[in-house]
């Protein structure tokens, strides 16, 4: 076979055209541009060590440009969406928008608190609703019996939801997972029909009317849609203030690292998970007892559906669509909830089974709700990549584009790609007369093919090149690999002897062929 | 006081068959699927609603009755198992998701039921006919009797099912240790698709027989399942003997509550009691297989 350039042997026609996707990371995505200090300074909250963007500085590994990289872009996200939701009860007038958009903002409010417990603590509790209920109905009361005002409700709210708090924490250290789920829809099935029966709290009417509001009466009717929007949405703030402060500080972390099932290793590294989870609960339930409260003095009164089967699944798919344990992921669920809730109004029961319809879908198909999709997909992607790098059968020690990128001596890269077309070219040497050549003749003039292939073994690496390995000269010969390490011996290949230094050199030779194919 | 006693008694023992028929499919559900069924309240609303279609447009004899309940039963069990537990069951945090979805099932179920028959109530016809039974000073009302008869057949079969073939030696095998059952050859799937239409059977039964004293609607399921949630609980979840026993003592509890208390008191002092099991054995009276099931 006569020599042929190894470049050479690609078909032109058969060389795959790659669209020119990028690779990899992404090192297109655009970054800050930076400078000196300014690659690594950063913004902090006054008084505090708190950074208010998570910033890296990088040097572009492609032109060594200076660059600031945002690590978490999601504060950016949420001061867009904060001031679209300020702004935006400005631009229409239509009643019913403006309604539901308050609606939602205590909505939001409540699932924030929720959320502490359901996600940060990993308790699942249905009793949320049956606290601002307690909230409401209390503070309901008061104003229209006693006529207090309508500020006095957010403390009678918060004290009712002190009492809960210590009532439905007491069997949250004992009971587990399902029994507490359980108890506490038992709770609030209790508290609905209690208040359905009641005389005291209106069960001849279908609620309490009439308390007092903190919506002033002298404003004109979207006026007073816009001041009601306005404090629902400072409650809002505030839950979330809260959730920040709870979730983010040395209660959240030490709820977080001590879930369901998980208590005994919690208990172990030191945790007090049982007193974390009593402040965990006296909190949120002193803040529901308060949007309770909230709750009264907005809609003027408290209604029995609060404590419904109905509104307890409507708030849980909220919570689910968004994605438990996730801050925007209670806001933006319960956005999407009330959106169906209020704009289809007109379809009736139907809209119902749209929200069913959309938290069974979300349900089925992502882990962690419409926030977790991005992780799940990156999950996805990975699975998928490394299953196609698996599948690649000609890879053959070539770098693969994914790889290439993570490699920062390119010159690595180009070696192994015309290594492995350097093998692919020598493996179409190897033919039966060229092995019978070197047995006859292991030493000396060889073929071209032959010599090739020689010269290819000769220049591999040291580590495991196969060696002779002299016992008795002249008689007994084994065949060993080199460590290439400096004071490292060799290791034994195989146990047979040869007994003639040809034998022993074809036997590497052999040994080497037979790598080569298997490459 | 004393000369209600056997009314009393005669309630409690009705509420027990009822009661003890949804709390063993909750329990039976969550025992060998690891699920809990949220939506047995659903299958309770849909098997009412086919024992009525069947008694107007089939015909109104008791045994037609009570067969298109279980059958609706059945098969509102087995649509659960088909959109709730085939596509999770091998994902991860299948636990809290089944929950959510079966807690999707019956909100949408309920409100498509609302949109299909309307919200007003349906009246089942008297399956167990409307003589009395007296035995001396008491009178035993058919609906009650019927309603301790029927439900005692049935789940007398269920248990020799459970106990007797090789189905029910699956399902055994199922609850102990799913991994377990599966290395040694039991199709989880198909195992779990029957424990889903027998316990959606045991839920058309109950619904007929409670049709018997209330009405069929879209939201008649709510009070059953929250009921038959809390007996299973109770009983301890994986339990037939406790969830049995939990029946009756929430039977009793709720019989003797309405009768000398007032009707308005029955979940408080159901709650009472409950409570009070929970606080002294927190998996309820016979529940240990929660931790068997890790």
């Amino acid at each position: 076979m006569s020599w042929r350039n190894p470049q050479l042997r690609r078909d032109p026609a058969k060389v795959p055209v790659h669209p020119h996707l990028p690779v990899g990371r992404r090192r297109w995505w655009p970054r800050l541009r930076a400078h000196g200090g300014n690659t690594w300074r950063r913004m902090r909250y006054p008084l505090t060590r708190r950074h208010v963007l998570w910033t890296r500085g990088e040097y572009n590994p492609r032109n060594l440009a200076a660059e600031v990289r945002i690590l978490d872009k999601r504060p950016l996200w949420w001061m867009a969406g904060l001031a679209f939701l300020a702004i935006a009860p400005l631009l229409t007038d239509d009643g019913t928008i403006l309604s539901a958009a308050s609606i939602f903002a205590i909505y939001a409010a409540i699932n924030l608190v929720w959320m502490l417990v359901i996600g940060t603590a990993g308790i699942t509790s249905l009793a949320t609703l049956a606290i601002v209920g307690a909230g409401a109905y209390g503070g309901a009361y008061l104003s229209i019996t006693y006529e207090w005002p309508w500020w006095s409700m957010l403390p009678v709210g918060g004290a009712i939801g002190l009492v809960f708090g210590v009532i439905v924490a007491l069997p949250a250290i004992r009971l587990e997972g399902f029994y507490y789920a359980l108890l506490t829809l038992g709770l609030a099935e209790l508290c609905r029909v209690y208040v359905v029966q009641s005389r005291v709290f209106g069960s001849a009417t279908g609620g309490m009317y009439g308390a007092a509001t903190h919506i002033p009466d002298d404003l004109s009717d979207t006026g007073q849609l816009r001041f009601a929007y306005y404090a629902a949405f400072a409650l809002m703030l505030c839950a979330l203030a809260l959730y920040r402060w709870v979730d983010g500080q040395r209660l959240g972390r030490l709820l977080r690292a001590a879930p369901e099932k998980n208590e005994a290793f919690a208990e172990a590294v030191g945790i007090d998970y049982r007193r974390a989870r009593i402040q965990v609960f006296i909190i949120s339930s002193v803040a529901l007892g308060v949007i309770g409260g909230f709750y009264a003095s907005h809609f003027k009164g408290a209604s029995p559906s609060l404590f419904s089967m109905d509104s307890l699944l409507l708030m849980l798919a909220m919570i689910v669509i968004g994605g438990i344990g996730k801050a925007e992921g209670a806001v933006v669920g319960t956005l999407i909830v009330v959106a169906i809730d209020k704009v289809f109004i007109d379809l009736g029961a139907l809209r119902l089974i749209l929200i069913g319809a959309v938290m069974l879908v979300s349900v089925l198909t992502t882990r962690a709700g419409l926030f977790g999709i991005q992780a799940q997909f990156r999950a996805w992607r990975e699975k998928k990549k490394s299953e196609r790098r698996a599948r690649r059968q000609e890879k053959g020690g070539e770098v693969v584009p994914e790889e290439a990128t993570e490699i920062a001596d390119k010159q690595a890269i180009y070696h192994r790609r015309f290594d492995k077309q350097m093998r692919d070219f020598l493996k179409t040497l190897v033919t039966d007369e060229v092995v019978e050549e070197h047995r006859l003749k292991p030493l000396g003039q060889h073929s071209e093919a032959l010599s090739r292939l020689t010269n290819y073994f000769r220049r591999g690496p040291m580590a495991d090149k196969y060696a002779v390995f002299t016992i008795v000269p002249m008689r007994e010969y084994r065949v060993v690999a080199l460590s290439g390490q400096r004071g490292v011996p060799p290791r034994l290949v195989n146990d047979r002897t040869y007994h003639s230094l040809g034998d022993a050199y074809h036997a590497v030779f052999l040994l080497r062929i037979n790598d080569l194919l298997e490459s | 006081m004393i000369a209600d006693l056997p009314y009393v008694i005669v309630s409690a023992l009705a509420l027990w068959a009822i009661y003890g028929l949804l709390a063993i499919g909750i329990s039976i559900v969550w025992s060998s699927l690891g699920m809990i069924n949220m939506a047995h309240g659903f299958t309770f609303a849909v098997a009412g609603y086919g024992a009525w279609l069947a008694a107007q447009y089939v015909s109104d004899a008791g045994i037609v009755v009570l067969g298109a309940g279980i059958l609706t039963g059945a098969v509102s069990g087995a649509l659960i198992y088909a959109v709730a537990f085939l596509p999770l069951h091998d994902k991860p945090n299948f636990v809290v998701r089944s929950l959510i979805a079966t807690l999707a099932i019956s909100l949408l179920g309920t409100q498509a039921l609302q949109w299909l028959f309307g919200p007003r109530v349906k009246s089942l016809p008297r399956v167990f006919g409307n003589t009395p039974l007296e035995l001396g000073e008491i009178v035993i009302t058919a609906d009650k009797l019927g309603a301790v008869l029927s439900s005692t057949l049935l789940l007398g079969l269920v248990l020799l099912w459970m106990t007797r073939s090789r189905r029910g030696l699956e399902i055994r095998a199922m609850m102990q240790n799913p991994e377990g059952a599966a290395l040694v050859g039991i199709g989880l799937r198909r195992t779990a698709m029957s424990v889903m239409a027998v316990t959606g059977a045991l839920a058309g039964l109950a619904s007929v027989l409670l049709s018997q004293t209330f009405f069929v609607s879209p939201g008649a399921g709510l009070q059953p399942l929250v009921k038959g949630l809390i007996v299973a609980l109770c009983g301890g979840l994986g339990s037939i003997p406790g969830a049995l026993l939990a029946a009756g003592l929430v039977g009793i509890t709720e019989a003797a509550t309405a009768t000398w208390l007032g009707g308005q008191y029955v979940l408080m002092t159901q709650f009472a009691v409950i409570i009070g099991v929970l606080l002294i054995r927190p998996r309820g009276i016979g529940g240990l297989l929660d931790e068997t099931r890790e």
